[in-house]
């Protein structure tokens, strides 16, 4: 029989009590907002508008209102192919956010997706960074690798990590050490115009079924109206072009790595494997063979894709939902009878699923932004205003900015956000939200590693041109592109 | 009588044990005070970024570390340079785009300024129009001729395809054989008012009396211009050459806005070849080495403008 004394009775019952409380309590606020495995737009639409929040009082609990600092802050802005309405919550967010702090005196400086790597590089060369940052989600992994960034989680700032995706989580996560905080995460569609489709001897409503469909209606397209059959995008140094041939590339079976894959280790480069090159031969024979896309695809970003479109002048295109607001702006802007072309393509404007590979594998890449704290040595000053950066990106990452802040193009990086009224509203306002929040679980990060910017900004549309220009043939492209991987990989 | 002593006076007082050059800056002490202000600034903001790009092309940054994880390497990066086929490839349009634009641009000025330098009803009309491309931002100009170039939207395009003489809009900037030549288009289009206004000042100096004595001694409009007016624009000439070729040497805006050095590399010149290595790729050694070999070909260009402009100064002097 074992003795139990008095004293070492409470002990053990004070640690059962603390353990079953400390459980209890992780399931209760760790339990994600919203149920993953219930994904799909009637699901997204029975929680919207079910749950209210209080931005600037869950944010006090952070960082005082009444606190006094000074804020540097650079973010990925709005630039030319953003809708107006966009510009306007932006405009909303730093008008709030300088009311509800007002003794922040905060300098914030918007930089576009293609240049805002660069300059943040430089400088963080000449220690001259601002003191907080949102950066792409290609980005973060590069400068976090690189001892940059102050290690920073959802739980800094008030919230859960359970709250924000898990694999967007992945993304802000560098050797287990978590680095920043998802502020939005976006998966495109497939846009088509109906009107094209059926002038063309296509079902107006259906999309192409493969990426092989969208060779062949691309070339049925250009051949029956003489216009631009798929909007193909291969400009160098532009975050669009591997948005938009990736999702081809992992469709065909292909990959830079195996990140297509559920539990990835990118450590065989992958990009001249036969399924890779079989993709890339995709959008040679629409360049090349059958001249069906915009012969300006070498220089062209999804901005000029847009006006294309709007003229009817372009038949297919991957985008966000947010193009269905940039075309509403630029029809505003047009005139005489290009204002009533517009609106035919407007009506005729519809959204489907990404095509899928000869194989049934429908891949898309789950993008996004995420917001992040650098180290006080590389700030300009060399000091770090932690609570103003954490107000900032408290209320940034909120349910409500941060589905405002997507408002028109892709979803929060909060899943609370999914359940605010403004979700409810914006599910009423903004057209096509269901088919990118269907492609959300086909979603497939870029790798997140430190050379990720270089494969997807220069590798692989360098990859892009060689074939498209007749500079190598797709076979040597492609392979060209991946000893460029493995050189890279192997620290050259 | 009162005498008074003067400072300058008392300044080139020879002092003991000072002698050739200390004894030169003693003297001008004060003149070298006015100036030292500005050699500072100059020592922090040129002469200390062009010892740092000289020390890194020393060494290896690895694009997965900060920079001050290098390794010193030698002279490997330019050894890397020097063999790597890109490097000949970037060298090789570099030179068409300095050479073409440089000598068209030069031409093209030359004879507007000849052409302008008569008098005509409109000429000041034509003179300020003629300007225009100059003054424009070379930013503003490349995404007017992006679209003016572009094979969907592109006038030219539209042109050739609604004249027949094309079925479809050319590519111009998105063909590696034709993008080179695109661009040394705009560039010429923005640089020959340079050309001109530097000439058309040149020729406000050649003396009326020779052209005239030229003429009366039954010298054709052609001898004139050879035998009076070119000698007199010689020297313009060089120097305008050659603040042409500096500049576009180091030209970055046109090509980098308009084609980002694309389609293939086509159109990378050395300037964008740089760029991309350092802040795209962060080879920050590889890139610096450029940036040296670079350099080293700028002063050779720039040691021959000071020589023509040192040249023009000796001649002025003189006559």
């Amino acid at each position: 029989m074992t003795r139990i004394t008095l004293g070492s009775a409470v002990l053990r019952g004070t640690v059962v009590t603390v353990l079953m409380a400390s459980l209890m309590s992780t399931s209760a606020l760790g339990a994600p907002p919203v149920d993953l495995s219930k994904w799909s737009p009637e699901y997204v639409r029975s929680i919207a508008g079910t749950q209210n929040f209080d931005t600037a009082a869950d944010c006090a609990k952070v960082t005082p209102l009444d606190y006094k600092g000074r804020l540097t802050f650079w973010y990925q802005g709005v630039f030319e192919g953003d809708p107006d309405l966009l510009r306007q919550y932006y405009k909303d967010f730093f008008d709030t956010f300088r009311k509800t702090y007002p003794n922040i005196q905060l300098e914030e400086q918007a930089l576009t997706y293609n240049d805002l790597l660069d300059k943040f590089r430089t400088a963080l060369l000449g220690n001259a960074a601002p003191m907080a940052v949102r950066l792409q989600i290609l980005g973060g992994t590069e400068f976090a690798s690189k001892g940059y960034l102050e290690p920073l989680k959802p739980e800094d700032v008030g919230y859960s990590t359970d709250d924000f995706w898990p694999g967007a989580m992945k993304a802000v996560t560098w050797e287990g050490v978590p680095y920043g905080i998802p502020t939005n995460n976006e998966t495109m569609a497939f846009i088509w115009n109906a009107d094209i489709f059926k002038r063309a001897g296509l079902d107006p409503d259906k999309p192409p079924a493969t990426w092989d469909d969208v060779v062949k209606y691309s070339k049925q397209i250009h051949d029956k109206l003489g216009i631009a059959g798929y909007g193909l995008v291969a400009r160098k140094n532009a975050g669009n072009t591997p948005y938009r041939f990736m999702p081809q590339l992992w469709a065909y079976g292909g990959g830079v790595f195996d990140e297509a894959t559920a539990n990835p280790t990118y450590e065989e480069v992958e990009l001249d494997s036969p399924q890779s090159k079989a993709a890339l031969q995709a959008s040679y024979d629409m360049y090349v063979r059958d001249k069906s896309v915009p012969v300006s695809a070498l220089t062209n970003q999804q901005a000029d894709n847009q006006p294309l479109f709007v003229a009817g002048q372009l038949g297919m295109m991957i985008s966000h939902p947010s193009d269905y607001d940039v075309m509403l702006d630029l029809q505003k802007k047009a005139t005489g009878t290009d204002k009533d072309k517009a609106q035919t393509v407007i009506d005729n404007m519809r959204y489907g699923l990404i095509p899928t590979g000869p194989d049934g594998k429908r891949a898309v890449v789950f993008g996004g932004s995420n917001i992040h704290i650098l180290k006080p040595e590389y700030v300009e000053g060399g000091k770090v205003d932690e609570p103003a950066a954490k107000a900032i990106i408290c209320m940034w990452t909120s349910p409500e900015w941060s589905l405002k802040m997507a408002y028109a193009g892709s979803n929060p990086g909060n899943l609370n956000g999914f359940k605010t009224k403004w979700m409810k509203e914006r599910l009423d306002n903004i057209e096509f939200l269901d088919v990118t929040t269907s492609m959300l679980p086909y979603g497939i990060p870029f790798p997140a590693l430190p050379q990720a910017p270089e494969i997807m900004n220069i590798i692989v549309p360098d990859m892009l041109q060689n074939a498209l220009t007749g500079a190598m043939t797709v076979d040597q492209a492609a392979d060209d592109a991946a000893k460029r991987v493995k050189e890279l990989m192997g620290g050259l | 009588m009162t005498i008074v002593t003067g400072k300058a006076e008392a300044r080139r007082t020879l002092q003991p044990g000072r002698s050739g050059v200390l004894r030169s800056i003693w003297e001008h002490r004060a003149d070298y005070a006015y100036v030292l202000p500005a050699i500072a600034v100059m020592l922090i903001v040129i002469a200390y970024p062009i010892y740092y790009t000289i020390e890194l092309s020393f060494f290896k940054t690895p694009p997965g570390l900060q920079l001050r994880d290098k390794t010193f390497i030698g002279f490997d990066n330019y050894t890397t340079i020097l063999t790597s086929e890109v490097f000949w490839a970037v060298t090789w349009n570099t030179l068409i785009w300095t050479l073409g634009s440089t000598l068209i641009s030069f031409v093209l000025g030359f004879a507007t300024a000849l052409a302008l330098h008569r008098d005509f009803i409109g000429r000041g009309v034509l003179r300020a129009t003629l300007i225009i491309p100059w003054v424009i931002s070379a930013v503003a100009a490349s995404y007017i001729w992006k679209w003016i170039y572009h094979s969907d939207f592109g006038i030219i395009g539209a042109v050739l395809v609604g004249l027949g003489l094309a079925d479809r809009p050319p590519n111009f900037i998105d063909n590696v054989s034709t993008v080179l030549p695109s661009l040394i288009i705009v560039n010429i289009w923005r640089e020959f008012p340079f050309a001109m206004i530097m000439m058309m000042a040149g020729l406000q100096t050649v003396p009326d009396q020779l052209l005239r004595a030229a003429k009366v001694d039954g010298a054709n409009a052609w001898q004139r211009f050879w035998h009076v007016t070119f000698p007199h624009l010689r020297n313009v000439s060089v120097v305008t050459i050659l603040l042409l070729a500096v500049a576009n040497f180091n030209s970055f805006i046109i090509p980098w806005i308009m084609t980002g050095g694309g389609p293939s590399n086509a159109s990378h010149i050395w300037i964008t070849h740089i760029y991309e290595l350092a802040f795209g790729r962060q080879r920050w050694g590889v890139a610096s080495a450029y940036s040296v070999l670079l350099f080293l070909i700028l002063m050779t260009l720039g040691y021959f403008y000071v020589r023509a402009l040192s040249g023009n100064e000796r001649k002025e002097g003189s006559s």
